[in-house]
């Protein structure tokens, strides 16, 4: 009896213990001390939400945090890491609502608009522009500003009025991995730089004796697909892609766009292009590469050291290239991808300091450098690009230079910094679902970009009717 | 025109809602039912300024808003009815309350308030609030961080919904008709009839009916919900029926007396601790394309198995699979407790009749777990309907190009992922809805099936 008593007790926190287990955030970050004041001896603590939950990165950023920790005895910059983007964008926001907000939040580009239009319940803008909390000074509690030299392309993404609101941190573009072992067996001489010459060296890797899966892949993600765009300079939305006041259309079926989503299909239907199934899928796409599924990856520069050194310990060499360009028109340039670190509104000033402070030790030269030594984001100040260069580093790791010049090459121009748009997290998601129905369904790209258009469009009205004027 | 249609509908549903108040004289009772079920809907109406009716919304609008009305007035006056029966004591009041009515509390009337106290504010705060906040952001377009939210009224709905009116009309009546029929033809036959037999054969008809009728009304556009409900039909109905199934013949061989049988029970029921995203890894390690134990198992014969994240039937299928195998524990975990239950003579009985195991099985077990299989089949609706969540998002994020986003899938998807909170509030009073049609149904279906001993 006293047997059956204890095992329905167990069997009774089991369940509860299952139904615990359902629960999906586990993340409770704690209370930021929003309202600390100069007072000599407290600590003023600096909560940073970023969007590494992965090792290198995640540990970059506390052994930085520690570093600054110990440099300024009085304050505490406190670590906390989440899984995605889109999961900081979300827990972001729900705390600016009502909770406990960070100081620093590490915001992706497609959510620059967002973050700029969001206000909290008194109707203040959420967060503040670190140019105008910086003041024109040159250092905070003795850590060097760096703002002014950061690299062009990352300046002209995130410069929105002419007022460059957040601090870039991790910055990428699009580049191409090749496995030159593959390539060498297929006889191509060169590694393929416009879309034709993608189709002659998949024709040739397809047909070696013992050819791989496929050919190509990349992740079916709308951030390949603005950066074509902006190779063949065209538009993704009106008033030069919202930079020159509110994008209010969108041209989800721009010849440059139904161009695009004719090439990926035609490789698809070949055989040539290997389709994970999976949107988004960073993983997925790396995996078929480093099993040598495939012979070419169109991926971030974020992983170029990783890439390339798992390629190196799988046994064959790994060369980055430029992503592939429509030779059919002109190149005008690829952009940015990544992520900048916002400031938050309304902190005082002991607070704000700190947070100005840590960022520009963030990404001093030597930091700066250091980060894209073991991740690949591009190097964001001209002062850690020539660090770099005095090291030599690039002699040895000629991969990690492609996305600076792929960058350095671009042009100026709308098309070419890329589109600040509302809601732009959803429009996202609607152009990789039309890739998706296109390449899994058979749909004919033009019918469906003109669907997903209309979609877009909705959506973006909706958000401009909610938040602009 | 719409507004004047939306009152009688109340007037009528209110009058249907109180039929049942037997206290009241037949007349009374109608025109009682018809003012209760008017007044909730002049209520509603009023509070959402009739937006519904007014002329710039579109036909579909105009018909959800007449249908919001009759059932609003459903609601008020069948609550209004049952509870009228309770608290008089009638014969409604609920089977089990019914003996012990005549107690009070020493202390005063507000004792027993004050116990109910804790749980009505838990009840409050955590499930009446929240829900009030649902149907009021449903009818919205709000994203977290906007300056202003916008009414749009039923817009959230009618655009889920085919914008032909026609279809909107009349499906749900021929569905409703054929039901309302086939359920009058069943209790008109004479027992042990012809008819009746074809009468309770074909009664599973008109489910199929209403399911087909639900199918056209949704709109099978990208902002549709045609989709989506053909994937929350398959999904849940295949994790029911496999888990089920399933669970109840692995409780049968765990069952019979073989050695170690306590380590095997034990055993069985551990998938049900690993929580949902964690299955989802689970079955998206072993099914993947490059790196999946399923894909070296299948070229070791010499097969490519197709990558399940491409092919809708293996995604549905994958889906399924890890529902199922996650909820296995939990059905083998009761049914066990099931069938320890089933009577012993009865199965001595059987066998002394010269009843084979599977006759035994199917005439003397089966029958016997009812009221277990009763509870699993809601316990496990509500786990295909809201949890396989986490599954879904690990296993194929709803790929192929949204096959596998479940009602439940889709509500996160569009209210939390795009922040678009008033489209997920009214997904959300959609599932609401389906799963309250769906409790209801179950209970009528299993009043005359299930048999908890006893009296019965």
């Amino acid at each position: 009896m006293r047997y059956k008593s204890w095992f329905a007790l167990f069997v009774v926190f089991a369940l509860v213990f299952a139904a615990c287990g359902d629960s999906t955030d586990e993340t409770t970050p704690d209370d930021g001390g929003t309202d600390v004041t100069a007072v000599p001896g407290t600590v003023t603590t600096i909560d940073i939400w970023i969007a590494f939950a992965d090792g290198p990165r995640l540990t970059y950023t506390e052994e930085r945090a520690a570093e600054f920790n110990s440099a300024h005895s009085d304050y505490n910059v406190a670590v906390t890491a989440f899984d995605s983007y889109n999961t900081v964008f979300e827990q972001a926001q729900l705390a600016l609502e009502g909770g406990n907000p960070p100081e620093i939040i590490h915001f992706f580009e497609a959510a620059t608009q967002e973050a700029l239009d969001t206000v909290d319940a008194d109707g203040n803008p959420i967060f503040k522009s670190v140019t105008e909390a910086i003041g024109g000074r040159t250092e905070i509690l003795g850590e060097p500003v760096i703002l002014d030299d950061v690299v062009s392309a990352a300046r002209n993404y995130y410069t929105v009025d002419g007022e460059f609101y957040s601090m870039p941190w991790n910055t990428s573009s699009a580049i191409m991995f090749v496995n030159q072992d593959i390539l060498d067996a297929a006889g191509v001489a060169e590694i393929p730089k416009t879309w034709a010459d993608v189709d002659a060296a998949c024709e040739k890797i397809m047909a070696i004796a013992d050819a791989p899966k496929g050919c190509i892949t990349w992740p079916n993600h709308s951030w390949f697909v603005e950066q074509t765009l902006g190779q063949e300079g065209e538009l993704l939305a009106n008033n030069d892609n919202g930079r020159d006041g509110r994008a209010t259309e969108v041209y989800l079926d721009s010849d440059g766009m139904v161009a695009y989503f004719e090439w990926w299909k035609s490789l698809d239907d070949l055989g040539y292009y290997i389709y994970t199934g999976v949107q988004r899928d960073w993983d997925g796409t790396n995996t078929a590469f480093q099993a040598q599924e495939v012979g070419m990856l169109i991926y971030s520069s974020s992983d170029t050291t990783v890439i390339t050194e798992t390629g190196t310990e799988n046994g064959f060499n790994v060369v980055a290239a430029p992503m592939p360009y429509n030779g059919d028109v002109p190149y005008e340039g690829n952009l940015i991808g990544g992520a900048t670190l916002w400031l938050r509104n309304g902190l005082d000033t002991v607070t704000e300091d700190g947070a100005l402070a840590f960022m520009n030790f963030f990404s001093n030269p030597a930091n700066a450098a250091e980060w894209h030594k073991i991740t690949g984001y591009i190097p964001i100040t001209e002062a850690a690009v020539q660090l770099l260069k005095d090291e030599g580093f690039y002699d040895e790791s000629p991969n990690s230079l492609v996305a600076s010049d792929q960058l350095a090459a671009a042009a100026d121009t709308p098309a070419a910094r890329g589109a600040l748009l509302g809601n732009f997290v959803a429009i996202r998601d609607v152009i990789t679902a039309a890739a998706e129905d296109m390449l899994v369904n058979d749909i004919d790209p033009k019918q469906r970009l003109t669907e997903a258009n209309a979609e877009a469009q909705q959506l973006l009205d909706e958000y401009n009717s909610l938040f602009g004027g | 025109m719409s507004a004047l249609l939306a009152l009688l509908a109340g007037a009528g549903a209110g009058a249907y809602g109180f039929r049942t108040a037997r206290r009241l004289r037949p007349a009374r009772r109608y025109l009682v039912g018809a003012l209760l079920g008017t007044l909730g809907a002049v209520v509603v109406s009023v509070l959402t300024g009739g937006c519904a009716y007014s002329p710039e919304v579109d036909a579909a609008q105009h018909i959800l808003g007449i249908a919001v009305a009759g059932g609003i007035g459903l609601a008020v006056a069948s609550g209004t009815s049952v509870v009228l029966a309770s608290a008089k004591g009638g014969r409604d009041a609920g089977s089990i309350g019914s003996d012990i009515r005549t107690g009070t509390y020493r202390l005063g009337w507000w004792w027993p308030w004050a116990l109910l106290l804790p749980t009505i504010v838990i009840l409050v705060v955590f499930l009446y609030v929240p829900a009030v906040q649902t149907f009021t952001l449903s009818t919205k377009l709000v994203r977290l961080g906007a300056p202003r939210q916008i009414e749009v009224c039923l817009a959230n709905f009618s655009e889920l919904l085919t914008p032909n009116p026609w279809i909107l009309v009349i499906l749900p009546l021929i569905a409703v008709g054929v039901m309302w029929g086939l359920g009058l033809w069943k209790r008109r036959a004479s027992l042990g009839s012809m008819s009746l037999t074809a009468a309770t054969a074909l009664q599973p008809f008109g489910i199929v009916v209403l399911l087909l009728a639900l199918y056209y009304m949704f709109n099978g556009g990208p902002r549709g919900y045609r989709g989506i409900y053909v994937n929350t039909l398959v999904v849940s109905a295949g994790t029911v029926a496999g888990g089920m199934i399933l669970g109840l013949a692995v409780a049968y061989l765990a069952f019979q007396k073989v050695r170690g049988m306590t380590v095997y029970r034990t055993l069985l029921i551990w998938p049900y601790a690993v929580s949902p995203p964690v299955a989802g890894i689970l079955f998206f390690m072993m099914f993947d394309p490059t790196a999946g134990i399923i894909q070296h198992l299948f070229e070791l014969v010499g097969v490519t198995f197709p990558n399940y994240r491409e092919d809708v039937f293996l995604a549905r299928f994958a889906v399924i699979a890890a529902s199922t195998w996650k909820i296995l524990g939990y059905n083998v975990l009761f049914y066990l407790a099931g069938l320890q239950n089933v009577p012993g003579d009865q199965i001595e009985a059987s066998v002394l009749d010269g009843a084979s195991a599977w006759q035994r099985f199917r005439y003397v077990v089966t029958p016997s777990l009812a009221p277990i299989t009763f509870f699993l089949l809601i316990t496990n609706l509500t786990y295909a309907f809201f949890e396989v969540y986490g599954t879904i998002d690990y296993l194929t994020r709803g790929a192929p190009a949204g096959k596998t986003s479940v009602a439940i899938y889709e509500i996160i998807r569009v209210g939390v992922e795009n922040r678009d909170i008033g489209r997920g509030a009214a997904q959300s009073v959609l599932l609401f809805l389906a799963v309250i049609g769906l409790t209801v149904w179950q209970f009528k279906q299993s009043e005359s099936r299930i048999t908890y001993g006893g009296g019965g």
